[in-house]
């Protein structure tokens, strides 16, 4: 935020949105993201909600800012709060001068969690909504009403905001909110809050072509204009809305998306779809991943394209089912009984989420085995405003499928034929001709079942030199920052937004970062160990109590010594402010 | 004519039941002139999860209890292959078992052959859930947990040593399941002559209800009352116990034979993109 004469203009504004779960605290969200949308800012939105149907406290955190984030940010500059509690968990985040407009239908707002300067609005939201309006929910549109003035919006401006929110709605419902946003003015007008009378001002910029979407969403999406046509999954949060979007969407394209009755169903039932040649996908979360090891194991021996995706929440075991972690790292690069091939992403926003789960899907078939796409609960679920995604510019890749005519040419077939780049034609069912055998057993070329030692060997290298062969196209990192600075920072997932911006306030404090997001985690690519190499020390941040990357990193020949790990753990992601303080601390301590 | 591989020989142990079944499976294909390229066969782990090798067909080896969900997927990928999932009664009762109930549940068409010998044969003769059960016994009744789902109908149950019975049985299954009119479920008697050698107790105790006056395997009810009434009296239902016979073929589609080409969709994917939209 800057001043401007009296007015402090708003170019970067966290909001926070808070009461009981069904107090409807998103729906000012969105009034909220809409007014900010239609100003030109950039949006990041999360969910901060109890694991049950309803109720619990629910917040949802917005931040709006003209230059894109990546993360929330560290303070709350306006929290809407509908209970004593949002103001007892968002009050201690607000800024020194920040705004708090309370539901103060059952007391006023206990003061102790909040800073000297700000500045608080009570208002019975609650009783004026069923006591003028006659609906408690009408409570939504009064608070944005004495939140449009508080961010020096024009009323004309509100309402347009209103009614586009509103429009499919009936007619009656509408006029409504309208009332109640105009007696939102009217309170506002009687707290000294007339329009134009505030001291902020919201800035606003050119709104270039951009949509508002979560990973998960833009993932499934991918995989959809990748050809996947086969999804399998058993709901788990915080991957359960890659399970809905499908089973909405692919019915349209042709394709089959299914509730599994368990984890082993669902990674057995994407396995026979892909067996039969269609592009198939199972997500999940680390409990039902650790279902499904045998599944990976399998994909990697008997050589079947699948992609496996895993939205990590706070382990062990079932955790915290809500809150991000970074902990099945290990899991995911090194579980599965045996050796085998594998490869895994690690998208950092919607946009790398597009864009690997299309990589990931082409790549599954290409080297005919599994790929992982590792997000966590911030990646999965926070939805951030992103340039539209390039629909026309997928290409599909279909790998070493060989039709009928291919197999009359050659007149012979061995489905798992080695070959120099260790990936073998593949006839899928149906193909005249081509009839052959699929086993994770060990297995002769033929597919015939074989513990000869020779074979076995030339068919675990077989299956090794696939990954050479892939290597080279694997996707590279993201780098921002200071490229020269000898001080690295690196992290996956939620961390790729906090971390370029903790990079610019280091830079602002003298301690300039180079950063690296590495977008492969698995095999590590030379990129990631050379970032580290070239520099004196790297600190990686990741949200795991074991450091599992950096141990990770170290186990592929990354010296230790340069690399110090940045651990949270609490289910609370990192804020750009905070990590920028942590690593200055050790810097300086140095 | 492309070379693939040669069916194996079958690994089993000489008069092992299993040589009933796949020889029933070889004649249902050729009764019904399916050329090998249609056929997928998809096997468990166990003595009865060599059988894909064997034929000469499209071959999968499922995981440990997973042929089921397996089979599944294959099926709705591409209804127009003919699916054939098999294993034994470890596999389909035991660590299979959840699987079973789903697969009545969702009626997908495609053939189930469980081949029940009551023992362990490939890891060396423990019991399996069905050891003591087979005679009525305690133990556990595959076709009466199918019966008592509303979904299911196709359930037969033949024996190896009858081999007449079961080549009608598999041949009615693969058919009924190829119509697409749902799931066909075949359990086997097929004995263990290592482990668990039952062809003479099961020639005494079996029952084949088709040959029963005024039998009708419509008539779900009905089904149920000989079932467990032989069970009551230490003996085996055998032979089509229950056929929905007016069950219709359903429509389903096709992904294995969607355009996905980007550029054929591109209008479509415009569009839910545009919904996204600030």
């Amino acid at each position: 935020m800057t001043a401007t004469g009296t007015k402090r203009v708003l170019t970067d504004l966290d909001v926070m949105v808070a009461g009981q779960g069904g107090d409807g605290s998103l729906t000012v969200a969105n009034l909220l993201g809409i007014l900010l949308g239609r100003r030109g800012f950039h949006l990041y939105v999360a969910r901060d909600v109890a694991s049950r149907i309803k109720g619990g406290h629910a917040a949802a955190l917005m931040r709006g800012s003209l230059v894109p984030r990546g993360s929330l940010g560290d303070r709350i500059d306006l929290l809407v709060a509908f209970d004593a509690e949002a103001v007892e968990k968002g009050g201690p985040r607000l800024s020194d001068d920040g705004v708090v407009i309370f539901d103060a239908s059952d007391g006023p707002a206990e003061r102790t969690h909040l800073p000297a300067g700000a500045r608080v609005f009570e208002i019975p939201f609650a009783r004026m909504a069923v006591r003028d309006l006659r609906r408690d929910l009408f409570k939504n549109s009064l608070a944005f009403g004495v939140a449009a003035r508080m961010l020096g919006v024009g009323d004309a401006e509100a309402e347009e905001v209103l009614a586009r929110r509103f429009s499919h709605l009936r007619p009656e419902v509408a006029a409504a909110n309208l009332e109640a946003l105009r007696e939102g003015f009217a309170y506002a007008d009687s707290q000294g809050l007339g329009e134009g009378a505030s001291p902020w001002r919201l800035d606003s910029a050119q709104a270039d072509d951009r949509i508002l979407i979560s990973g998960n969403e833009a993932l499934a999406f991918g995989f959809l204009v990748a050809g996947g046509r086969f999804y399998a999954g058993y709901p788990i949060t915080p991957a359960s809305e890659i399970l809905s979007w499908l089973e909405r969407q692919l019915p349209r394209f042709g394709g089959v998306a299914l509730q599994a009755e368990d984890e082993l169903a669902a990674i057995n039932l994407a396995i026979g779809a892909a067996l039969a040649g269609v592009r198939a996908m199972t997500a999940t979360s680390g409990p039902g991943l650790a279902l499904m090891q045998e599944g990976i194991s399998q994909l990697g021996s008997a050589e079947i394209p699948v992609v496996v995706v895993d939205c990590q929440r706070s382990g062990p075991s079932t955790g915290m089912p809500t809150k991000p972690e970074q902990s099945d790292i290990g899991m995911v690069v090194h579980g599965g009984n045996g050796d085998f091939p594998r490869i895994v992403l690690a998208p950092g926003d919607p946009t790398d989420c597009f864009e690997l789960a299309v990589e990931a899907t082409n790549l599954a078939h290409l080297f005919q085995g599994p790929v992982f796409l590792l997000l966590d609960q911030a990646v999965s679920q926070d939805s951030v405003t992103v340039p539209p995604f390039d629909v026309d510019g997928v290409e599909i890749e279909g790998g070493k499928v060989v039709s009928a005519a291919d197999l009359a040419a050659q007149g012979e077939y061995r489905r798992y034929a080695i070959t120099d780049d260790g990936i073998s034609p593949w006839a899928v069912p149906g193909t005249p001709g081509g009839m052959n055998l699929v086993t994770g057993n060990e297995r002769n070329e033929w597919g015939q079942v074989s513990t000869e030692p020779a074979n076995r060997v030339a068919m675990m290298d077989k299956r090794m030199r696939k990954l050479d062969t892939v290597r080279p196209r694997l996707p590279g990192g993201r780098r921002f920052g200071t490229d020269d600075a000898p001080v690295g920072i690196l992290g996956i997932g939620m961390q790729l937004g906090v971390m370029t911006e903790a990079a610019e306030l280091l830079a602002a404090a003298g301690v300039p970062v180079a950063g690296l997001q590495p977008r492969t985690l698995w095999p590590v690519l030379d990129e990631t160990v050379g970032f580290v190499e070239r520099r004196e020390r790297v600190y990686v941040v990741e949200h795991n109590a074991e450091a599992q990357l950096t141990h990770l990193l170290a186990s592929v020949g990354v010296p230790r010594d340069r690399l110090v790990p940045v651990l949270r753990y609490d289910g609370i992601p990192f804020r750009p402010g905070e990590l920028a303080g942590r690593i200055l601390e050790e810097e300086v301590g140095r | 004519m492309t070379v693939t591989y040669t069916p194996a020989r079958p690994i089993w142990c000489a008069g092992c039941g299993h040589f009933g079944v796949q020889g029933a499976m070889a004649h249902a294909f050729a009764a019904l002139d399916i050329p090998p390229h249609e056929i997928v066969v998809l096997a468990g782990i166990g003595c009865s999860g060599t059988v894909q090798n064997n034929l000469g067909t499209y071959g999968y080896h499922a995981l440990h209890g997973r042929v089921l969900p397996t089979a599944a997927g294959v099926h709705l990928a591409n209804p127009r292959l003919t699916v054939v999932a098999a294993g034994g009664d470890g596999d389909g009762y035991a660590i299979g078992m959840g699987h079973l109930v789903h697969a009545f549940r969702r009626d997908l068409p495609f053939v189930y052959v469980v081949m029940n010998n009551g023992v362990y044969g490939l890891t060396k003769g423990q019991d399996s859930p069905t050891r003591h059960g087979l005679s009525g016994i305690g133990g556990f009744d595959a076709i009466d947990l199918g019966l008592s789902i509303p979904a299911s109908g196709f359930l037969a149950r033949g024996f190896s040593r009858h081999p007449d019975q079961l080549r009608r049985l598999m041949t009615d299954a693969v058919r009924y399941a190829r119509e697409g009119r749902g799931f066909a479920f075949v359990e086997v008697l097929s004995p263990c002559v290592t482990y668990n050698d039952t062809y003479a107790s099961w020639e005494h105790l079996v029952e084949d209800v088709d040959t029963r006056q005024g039998y009708d395997p419509s008539d779900r009810a009905a089904a149920f009352a000989v079932t467990t009434g032989l069970a009551a009296e230490g003996r085996i239902a055998t032979g089509q116990i229950l056929l929905d016979a007016d069950r219709l073929p359903r429509e389903e589609t096709v992904p294995a034979a969607v355009d996905v080409d980007p550029a054929a969709n591109a209008a479509a994917y415009r569009d839910l993109l545009d919904r996204y939209r600030v």
